[in-house]
This record gives C-alpha cells, structure tokens and sequence, in this order.
C-alpha cells in the first residue's frame, strides 16, 4: 500500500512533466514538438522578428559557428564522452539553456543523435532545434510550480490571458506570473556558473549584473522594457541585438555607450630646463544599459 | 587609442581591454568557454551607469609638436576581426598656439 502510494505520487508528478508524450530520440522527433511554425499563421510580424532572432538559431552562436561541438569529441571538454554513440543528456550542459526542451521532452538517444550531427556539422538537422515560441510560452512560463504546476500541454502563457485561441493544440492563453518580468529572461541570461552540473559551466551573467548592479543604483527598467520595445503594440521577438546584423547592433551599443574626449598639448617641464612635448588624452566612456558590457 | 604625424607616422599605441576575466579555478590561465569556465577573477567591462575614465600620456618624440589622435571604442564579437566600430573620435592636437 505505501508503495502504491509512492507510485501515485511519482506518477501525479511525473504526468505533467511528460504532458508532451513519449520523449524524442531524434533531432527530428524534437524539433517537431516544439514546431511553432503554425504560429506565423496569426502572428506574422512576430514570427518573422524570432526568426532572425539568437532564439531561432540558439546552437549557432555567432556566424553560424555550432560551439557545442567541442562537448561531443572526446577530451575536448570535462563533458565529452569517449565517442558520439556514448553520449547523454548530461554530455550537454549547454541544453539547460540553449535548447531547455531536450531537458524535459528528450532521452539520451537525442544525445546520441545530437552529438552525431555535431560531429558531422550537419547544420541542417541541427538548425531545426531552436528556441521555439512554445519553449518561453510553455516550458520557461512558470517558474513557481509548487505554487502553480507545472506548463499544461495544451496551453500558452503570456503577460495576459485570452480566453480563446485559435490553435488545433493549444487552445487557450493562460497569464504567466513572470512573462513581463526580468527573471523570465534571467532563468537563462544567467546569474553566474551553474554549479549543478558536475563540472561547473559559466555563460551568461547578464541577469547577475541586472540584480546586482543596476537594481542597486536605482535602475527600474525590466529586460523586456529594453530588448522588447513595442512595434505596432506588440512586442519585438528580435529581442535585440542581433550580433550577425552588425549595422543594428552598432546602433544598440551607441544608444548604451557613449565617449568623450578632451586633449591637451604642452611642453612639460621635467626637470630644470628639460622640457618635453607632451599630448594628453582623456577618454570619458558612460555606460546606461541594465547590465554589464561585454558580458559572458 | 593612436597618435600619428603629419605625414602618417605613429608615434604612440596603447589599447584598453574592458571584459570580465574567468578560469577554471584549477589555474591561472585565463580561459573562453562556458564549459570550461568557472569564476571571474577579474571584471573590466563597462558598468551599468557608470564612468570609466582613462587618462594617456603620450610623450611625443623629438620635433613632434603636432599629432592627430583617433580614439576608437570597439566591440568585438567572438573573434578579433568580427568586431564594431561603436565610437571613433579623431583630433589634431598642437603643442602651438
């Protein structure tokens, strides 16, 4: 009896989790869970702002580099395996945030085919795995799931509900407690190294600077007030900046940085009569982003 | 930053590098790589809402008494050459008056 009854608790836990059904073994098997493509249908604007977005391509990196390959080849990293086919889900750290479905709705087969693709730098395949709108709308909406569960399967979040939604699967629009907020972004724009993985990992500590360093001199915008400004009343899945559009991002990091100079020319007397044509340069640099630059 | 003549030739160079610094604990070397980082040992990068002054001194070679000076703020993206012009400020500069 106490074992059944441990077997219904797992199992009432377990349900939610695995609301997507069986787990991928493929790449193909994934990104076909996790297709949003159907949400172009209404929402044209949007989806064509996310496609050029780092969320669309979250293996790519900059310049279309894939940098998890290191993670697949054996010794390159305290994560790679001894061959591709040994691969696992713990092989790719990186998964907690670059592709956060692998973590709930794939097995260690994925790893075994994902690690393959690397290796064989199929872009192809791989540029299928993306952060889809279903991953921020449904896996990263709630973060307090003791208080409010887990995602539901055939629902979306948003910073408000819709009590109807024209969608074959996810047929309503459920407000998230974190959608307008930083720490929605933060779950992966990070705090610092991840020391839950058993080698540590350290990317993103944008959120860290955010909380630690900008909260603390006043500064009140969220992420989103920033990198989601309003086109046409909604707001921008490009989620600036773009690093490939160089031009943009130019534009991005002048409106967060801006230099003076002052200079001066004179002799300078170094000792009795030894004068030395001196130059000074100040430089001035003032920074007003929510966090620090360069991070990472 | 860069200082040059009149006719071209430089006569001062002196670079900034302003990013946090991570390694991986075990040693002193500075490493890239989420997989390998493990804590910052040293931050230079630019703050939120704060100023970072730089003052250069630039003793100019004999007969020198006039330079044009280019600051040059940039980003660089993952590698050296994949990089942005964020701000560049050049200036004559003239021990005469």
């Amino acid at each position: 009896m106490k074992f059944l009854k441990s077997f219904l608790v797992v199992f009432l836990i377990m349900l939610p989790i695995s609301a997507f059904g069986e787990k991928a073994k493929t790449i193909e098997e994934l990104a076909a869970m996790y297709d949003s493509s159907s949400c172009k249908e209404c929402h044209a604007e949007i989806y064509a702002q996310w496609e050029q977005s780092h969320h669309a391509r979250s293996l790519m990196g900059v310049l279309g580099g894939l940098f998890m390959t290191p993670l697949a080849m054996k010794d390159k990293t305290p994560f790679s395996p001894d061959d591709p086919s040994k691969a696992t889900l713990d092989t790719f750290p990186c998964f907690k945030c670059h592709l956060p479905q692998a973590v709930v709705s794939a097995d260690d087969s994925f790893a075994v085919d994902f690690a393959n693709a690397l290796i064989a730098q199929d872009k192809e395949r791989l540029g299928q795995l993306r952060i889809t709108c279903i991953v921020c709308h449904n896996t990263k909406a709630i973060i307090h799931k003791r208080s409010e569960g887990y995602p539901e399967a055939n629902v979306l979040y948003g910073s408000k509900e819709v009590a109807a939604h024209e969608d074959a699967r996810f047929k309503k629009i459920k407000k998230s407690s974190i959608m307008d907020h930083a720490i929605m972004c933060g779950q992966c724009h990070g705090m610092g190294p991840n020391l839950e993985f058993e080698n540590p990992v350290q990317c993103a500590t944008l959120y860290g600077s955010y909380m630690h360093n900008y909260l603390s001199k006043g500064g009140q915008k969220s992420c989103q007030e920033c990198h989601m400004q309003k086109v046409d009343g909604f707001a921008d899945h490009l989620i600036a900046p773009n690093w490939n559009d160089l031009d943009a991002t130019k534009k991005l990091l002048q409106e967060a940085i801006s230099l003076d100079i002052d200079t001066v020319g004179y002799d300078w007397l170094l000792k009795s009569k030894d004068h030395k044509p001196m130059v000074v340069v100040n430089t001035r640099i003032n920074q007003n982003a929510g966090h620090r630059i360069p991070d990472g | 930053m860069t200082a040059k003549t009149a006719d071209g030739k430089e006569v001062y160079n002196k670079e900034r590098h302003y990013h946090p610094q991570a390694t991986d604990c075990r040693t002193n070397k500075m490493l890239y790589g989420a997989q390998v980082k493990t804590q910052y040992i040293r931050d230079t990068s630019l703050q939120p809402m704060e100023t970072k002054d730089e003052s250069f001194e630039i003793m100019l070679p004999e007969g020198v008494r006039t330079v044009d000076v280019t600051v040059s703020l940039r980003y660089e993206i993952w590698k050296p050459d994949h990089m942005i012009e964020i701000h560049k400020i050049s200036k004559k500069v003239s021990l005469d008056r």
